[in-house]
């Protein structure tokens, strides 16, 4: 699974309000997020929480008890949602990954998306996400071309 | 490992996990298949090369995290888990190295098999790249809930 749709945001001195990139409806309909920011050893730091949508359109976080600090930090929030098969197997997948910084808003942590990256497997199937991806792959199998003519 | 029964399940059932690698200083965090082996206490996620943007970076920084909370179509109960370890890169035999998952992943997803089947019409989706991640930190949240202190597993 990679992305359907990125869109980063021009940056400089105007940040993007949450529904200038995030489309609030496709939002809702998952069930929670993922935080994940660089801990103090270097490492990603994850961690699943609720969160809700303000009628601004604001994405507040329920903020989780974590040993690490992500105040300040650039962090991603991954929503993702897959529909498990009675016989084995999933399917209905789709997520949405938002980068961008959070700060605390009334005992939440309320979300500044900076960047976006998503996929809906009912919007692009995955047949067409994979022709699309082939520029990735040829450049995958470029970069191990020394190695191979050695 | 010394983990407890309730973590052990997750490992050993949950499908899939939040998967997370480092570009340049930014998590970039996709859900991923992964297959746990329960001699060796290390997870194994494969990626095609039409999605190896996650490869580039673990082979820059092979510091990445998996987390495991989302118990759809496993059977059991919700718990959350954190395992920070060290990527491991095999990407010498494309086409091969990763059939030896094979076995795992049609136990997770049974209809790998019909998919299989069109491998030459999705012959680059084939072409995988094996990473393998040795724990370094475990952290768990029994029952899933994230507003308590996680709880520190012994490796």
């Amino acid at each position: 699974m990679e992305e359907r749709r990125y869109f980063q945001g021009a940056g400089g001195n105007q940040p993007l309000t949450a529904l200038e990139l995030v489309d609030p409806d496709r939002l809702s309909r998952f069930r929670y997020g993922i935080i994940t920011w660089i801990d103090k050893d270097g490492f990603p730091f994850s961690v699943a929480t609720d969160f809700l949508l303000s009628e601004n359109g604001e994405i507040l976080l329920k903020k989780p008890n974590t040993p690490q600090a992500m105040m300040g930090a650039r962090i991603g929030v991954l929503f993702n949602h897959i529909t498990g098969i009675p016989t084995g197997g999933y399917t209905d997948r789709r997520y949405m990954l938002v980068w961008g910084k959070v700060s605390e808003d009334k005992g939440f942590l309320k979300l500044h998306p900076e960047e976006i990256s998503e996929w809906d497997e009912k919007i692009l199937p995955f047949d067409k996400l994979c022709a699309a991806a082939v520029p990735q792959g040829k450049k995958y199998l470029e970069s191990l071309q020394p190695s191979i003519d050695a | 490992m010394q983990a407890p029964s309730w973590v052990q399940d997750v490992f050993e059932n949950y499908l899939i996990c939040e998967f997370t690698s480092i570009d340049n200083g930014k998590p970039v965090t996709f859900p991923l298949l992964f297959f746990y082996d329960n001699n060796s206490a290390k997870f194994t996620v494969t990626s095609s090369i039409l999605f190896s943007r996650k490869i580039e970076h673990m082979k820059k920084n092979p510091k990445v995290s998996l987390l495991f909370s989302n118990p759809e179509g496993s059977g059991v109960e919700k718990h959350v888990v954190l395992v920070q370890g060290v990527a491991k890169i095999e990407d010498s035999d494309l086409d091969h190295g990763w059939e030896r998952y094979l076995p795992m992943w049609r136990k997770k997803e049974p209809y790998i098999d019909g998919f299989l089947a069109a491998r030459e019409q999705f012959a680059w989706f084939w072409k995988r790249i094996v990473v393998e991640v040795e724990p370094k930190k475990i952290l768990a949240w029994k029952n899933g809930d994230t507003s308590k202190a996680p709880e520190a597993i012994s490796l």
